[in-house]
């Protein structure tokens, strides 16, 4: 499925090129030593462990999704030679180790409350009551120590117990749910989903409204827009050509809400 | 010199009227303090398990922010949060085999020996103002308030975080005096509020609350001085439940410490925030014409 | 890690021209941007789209004739996973009022708006829930939402965009409900970029003439796909998800109604029959077939199953010819190649610049021509920087955002970003990037009407999926609105279909049999079997280790 050939792009002598996501040892590229959960595999060095270990012949089932550090699904836990330290990463941007040993956790159980977003109360003690075990928190900070994102997830934890809502939100935002933080949890809380709740609450109760949208959406519900849009869908090429070429940029430097074109007919 | 304050969980969410007040007072009396930009709960509970040492870890971990503020002295207003902080901060200093094993343990933070002094607010007051000070700031003395002092049980236990000789019991004294106020001393200043028991025995708490309200207003006060949120629980919201089972025969005020201050320095409803008290401790406040406003 | 001094050096030459070029930015001047007829020749000459090679007319179906690239029309011609008169389709493992295939933007939206009117949904999806090109969109959501915008404007900078190929019925229905859908957003508890009284923080992006684009620092997609996927699971009574379990073929009634689809479990090997009386396709794009041999900022289940899918049971695709290269793929790291960098750098003011330093166009064309400018000034002006590992790279001047928006932009607005540059030792907000055009989105894909319905009774499809939204080029921002409007509107058109009374007659595979007679008719040996669900990353060394000739039929059946 995949074309072997090489890239087109280049304008240099050819050298071995990887295609599509397929890893390759490239011509004078040295292989390191890893164990996957284990067993030793050689790889090339530079390679991130998600492409390393398909360079070994693993085909991801679980384990694997965006393959660019957002989604979440491939956690990955692992030592090195001579240290006891345990390390986390995803193994999508994590880039292998000599003789590093690792295994995924594609996958940890965490309880997840139940609730109606539209009838919560936007509170802290709306979260302590779907979530009482908030409160077996020993602030041992594993959590923030697994968490591949950087996120201080004690730090958000502790913003809850404090009862600001908004902080919680803010400081879990870069969140990917992979889960580590539950996997070393002390007080065995599932923190990403609390923090989701927080940040639904944060966005929906907290946050200000947009009342520019509550306006439009207003206005698009009385069907002001609907004979603009179908007089576009029947209209020529060329007549919408003209349109396009017409339209008038607002200025890259003006801040939104202060800038009004001269043509507003269309508004 | 520099000093750090950390709020506590409780005074940011339930116990507003203890914090706001305080430090709006703070800053009338001229003192500066720098909350801590991050914080954990204190953990709320010193363990008395000599082998327990991950309840260590939280407070610790708080008086390390306070290191890495520069400072040297971390204030705190909550008994329980002072209280633990203070003896894990004892830990620290002083047992070299317990600061070794959580040292280690914490790796991503400094190494801590006990650098900063853990302080309460009423200590803070009286070193960096002293009561002439405070009684010279006092705009709206509290004349004719006849106020009980209360410690509860974790700001004299044990001796070595005591904010004070436990059998002094001056501290609370003086306090109440520089602000114009009648201390009237009784048996219970130092008694458990029930806190402890309230899970597993809760009419033993309601019991042992009822006899502190009681105590107070028979040896002549009107009012009752707190210090503790959780005291604040048992001894004010949860006078309805007392009154209704008779033990004790009506409601009584009860005032954070530091509200008591706001209102002396004259500083205003928004900081003192008796909107959160009880109505009757307003009240008497009002007729006692304590009030500026 | 980071840069080589090599690439130090050349950095020098970005810095040099950098105060100038920022003091042009301050004026509010651009580098010069492309007429309609320029575009028209810089796509011809260097889009991958424009060129002969590599493509070829699909033999069968209903697109029988159309040039494809060689990799999609491969697709069209494969056969099912199963044999069809092998199957007892009688015994039903699921039944739901609606069957939604994919559980990334389209159809979580689909799944909640399903579930709002009343019908029982499932959810079924390959990999977790939200394991989708949803959750990777960066830069943001587009929504005529601003007073100097309004829909007119929206549809206008969207037909442009696509060269005035998009299916006008389609756009006119994003345009309208694209500020219902962020409103909608709003409602559920999406966290969006506001100023402090509320007003959404809109920005340009590549081809619009109002900033329309809404986000959510640089993960709005992924922002989008929690807070979606948090509120499918507070609808448990409703909705039943199931994952590591895609759908393989679909299932029709004997009267040519849609009817269900037979799933697959991932990890047990097992197939399911799932009926219900109406199927929503929102299986996503095409990027992990790798055409031309790409590198790709797609999601790792990204294979084309759906319009594999409804291929074979007959309905017509729109546009499939048209692939998006998006124009600032990461070229350096080599750990990071293929993936995106949003649009909203160069919307937030970076200059692409060359290996001098200076800029060759203006940064925020529409993508397809943005790509065609790239590929143009690597491989035609030879100015392209040369990575350690061979491959070409210009830079995107990020540190200019710092200088124009004040220190710290960077690090707020493209947070995720920083992180992913920051691991391998390069700070985005003192550094430039290297970038080069990477394999992005399925511009085309299953036919269908304002309502998300098929030719096929009972079939609707939304999303990436579908095609002739955007016709052969799509702006930014008009996907992850492409998902969420035309998810909420397959999910109530479905809803409504169901609530009439639809009669299931005997389930069926005829169409996958008539589908593979026309196939051998076609003299088609050996074709490929899919939907491939996912890419084989092998190497050839392994590859030829397994020894797939070799073995006895009992294994290959265990594999």
């Amino acid at each position: 499925m995949i074309n072997e050939r090489t890239c087109q792009c280049t304008t240099e002598p050819m050298q071995p090129m990887a295609t599509g996501d397929r890893a390759i040892l490239p011509k004078g590229a040295k292989t390191i030593p890893i164990y996957v959960m284990g067993k030793k595999y050689d790889v090339p060095e530079t390679l991130t462990i998600m492409k390393a270990m398909e360079y070994a012949g693993f085909k991801f089932i679980r384990g694997a999704g965006c393959r660019g550090g957002i989604c979440g699904a491939c956690p990955t836990v692992y030592r090195k030679e001579g240290d006891y330290k345990l390390h986390f990463g995803l193994a999508c941007q994590t880039v292998v180790e000599p003789n590093m040993y690792l295994a995924q956790i594609p996958f940890y159980p965490a309880n997840r409350a139940t609730y109606d977003i539209e009838t919560i109360e936007p509170t802290a003690e709306a979260i302590y009551a779907l979530y009482p075990e908030l409160f077996r928190c020993v602030a041992c900070n594993n959590c923030t120590k697994a968490c591949p994102m950087g996120v201080q997830v004690l730090d958000y934890i502790s913003a809850l117990k404090q009862g600001d809502v908004a902080k919680a939100a803010q400081l879990s935002f870069d969140c990917i749910q992979c889960g580590l933080c539950a996997s070393r949890c002390m007080g065995e809380l599932p923190q990403y989903h609390i923090a989701q709740l927080a940040r639904r609450l944060y966005g929906k109760y907290i946050q200000p409204r947009a009342e520019h949208l509550q306006k439009r959406v207003a206005e698009i519900e009385a069907g002001k827009y609907d004979k603009m849009l179908d007089d576009l869908t029947t209209m020529g090429k060329d007549q919408l050509e003209k349109l396009y070429k017409e339209r008038e940029r607002e200025p890259d430097m003006a801040p939104p809400g202060t800038w009004m074109p001269k043509d507003t007919q269309y508004l | 010199m520099k000093i750090s304050y950390y709020p506590g969980c409780t005074l940011k969410s339930k116990a507003k009227n203890l914090e706001e007040a305080a430090i709006a007072s703070l800053a009338a009396l001229g003192v500066e303090v720098e909350e801590l930009p991050r914080w954990n709960c204190c953990g709320a509970v010193h363990s008395l398990a000599d082998d327990d040492l991950i309840h260590y870890v939280a407070p610790v971990r708080d008086l390390v922010r306070a290191m890495q503020q520069g400072s040297q002295k971390l204030v705190t207003l909550c008994s329980m949060c002072y209280n633990t902080l203070a003896r894990a901060n004892l830990i620290m200093r002083d047992d070299e085999v317990k600061r070794k094993t959580i040292n280690d343990f914490m790796t991503e933070e400094p190494d801590y020996h006990g650098e900063v002094e853990v302080v309460h607010f009423l200590n803070l007051i009286r070193d960096e103002v002293g009561w002439d000070k405070v009684r010279e700031k006092v705009k709206a003395p509290l004349t004719g308030m006849k106020i009980a002092p209360y410690y509860g049980c974790t700001l004299l236990r044990p001796r070595s975080v005591a904010i004070e000789p436990p059998e002094s019991q001056e501290l609370f004294r003086d306090f109440l005096t520089a602000l114009g106020a009648t201390p009237v001393e009784f048996a219970g200043s130092s008694v458990c509020c029930g806190s402890y028991q309230i899970l597993a025995s809760p009419e033993a708490s309601k019991d042992i609350a009822g006899k502190i309200i009681a105590w107070a207003t028979k040896a002549g006060a009107d009012a009752l001085a707190l210090s503790c949120p959780l005291c604040e629980f048992n001894l004010g919201k949860k006078q309805p439940e007392l009154i209704e089972t008779g033990r004790i025969p009506g409601a009584v005020p009860t005032y954070y410490f530091t509200q008591l201050l706001a209102i002396a320095l004259g500083l205003g409803d928004d900081l003192h925030r008796l909107d959160l008290n009880t109505e009757c401790s307003l009240e008497l406040l009002k007729s006692k014409k304590c009030l500026t406003a | 890690m980071g840069y080589t001094p090599e690439m130090q050096e050349l950095i020098k030459r970005v810095e040099a021209t950098r105060p100038a070029r920022v003091e042009m930015a301050r004026r509010g001047e651009n580098y010069p941007a492309l007429s309609l007829e320029e575009r028209a020749v810089v796509l011809e000459k260097y889009h991958p789209d424009y060129q002969k090679e590599g493509r070829r007319p699909v033999k069968v179906g209903a697109d029988k004739g159309l040039v494809l690239p060689d990799e999609v029309a491969t697709m069209l011609e494969s056969v099912s996973l199963v044999r069809p008169d092998k199957i007892d389709l009688s015994n039903v493992d699921f039944e739901a009022d609606i069957l939604i295939l994919g559980a990334g933007g389209a159809g979580t939206s689909a799944a909640l708006l399903a579930s709002q009117a009343g019908a029982s949904v499932i959810l079924t999806t390959k990999l977790r829930h939200g394991d989708a090109n949803t959750m990777m969109a960066e830069g943001g959501i587009q929504a005529a939402t601003q007073e100097c915008d309004s829909p007119f404007y929206h549809y206008l900078d969207t037909i442009g965009g696509g060269h005035f190929t998009n299916q006008p019925d389609l756009v006119a229905a994003l345009s309208h409900d694209a500020p219902l859908s962020i409103a909608w957003l709003e409602s559920l508890g999406m966290v969006f970029n506001k100023l402090p009284d509320g007003r959404m923080s809109v920005r340009h992006f590549g081809g619009s003439s109002r900033k329309r684009m809404h986000s959510s620092a640089d993960m709005t997609g992924a922002e989008i796909m929690r807070v979606l996927r948090d509120e499918a699971r507070n609808r448990k009574d409703k909705i039943t998800i199931l994952e590591f379990c895609p759908a393989v073929e679909l299932l029709m009634d004997e009267e040519g109604k849609c009817a269900g689809a037979l799933l697959y479990n991932m990890d047990t090997r097992e197939f399911y029959i799932a009926r219900a009386k109406a199927v929503i396709i929102a299986t996503g794009g095409n990027g992990r077939l790798h055409i031309k041999g790409f590198a790709t900022t797609n999601h790792y289940g990204a294979t084309m199953d759906g319009v594999v899918m409804a291929y074979r049971a007959g309905v017509a695709t729109t546009c499939l010819y048209s692939t998006q290269y998006h124009p600032t793929g990461v070229a350096y790291p080599e750990q990071n190649v293929g993936l995106l960098i949003t649009e909203k750098v160069r919307g937030l003011g970076a200059h692409v610049l060359n290996i001098d330093g200076e800029q060759f166009c203006f940064p925020l064309e529409p993508r397809d021509v943005e790509s065609a400018e790239l590929i143009k000034e690597g491989v035609e002006k030879n100015k392209a920087v040369i990575t350690p590992t061979g491959r070409l790279g210009l830079w995107l001047d990020s540190p200019m955002i710092d200088m124009l928006h004040g220190e710290g932009t960077v690090r707020k607005e493209l947070p995720a970003k920083f992180i992913q540059f920051d691991r391998h030792g390069i700070d985005i907000s003192k550094q430039p990037m290297l970038v080069y055009p990477t394999l992005h989105y399925q511009n085309g894909g299953v036919k269908i009407d304002a309502d998300c319905q098929t030719t096929i009774p009972g079939l609707y499809s939304a999303g990436e999926v579908t095609g002739g939204l955007h016709g052969e080029n799509r702006l930014m921002g008009n996907s992850l609105q492409d998902v969420i409007t035309f998810g909420r509107r397959a999910g109530i058109a479905a809803a409504k279909y169901v609530s009439g009374c639809v009669q299931l007659k005997k389930l069926t595979l005829d169409h996958v049999v008539k589908f593979e007679k026309e196939l051998a008719d076609a003299g088609i040996d050996s074709p490929m079997i899919a939907p491939i669900l996912l890419p084989d990353y092998a190497t050839d060394e392994v590859s030829t280790k397994r020894h797939m000739e070799a073995r006895s039929e009992a294994i290959q059946e265990a594999e």
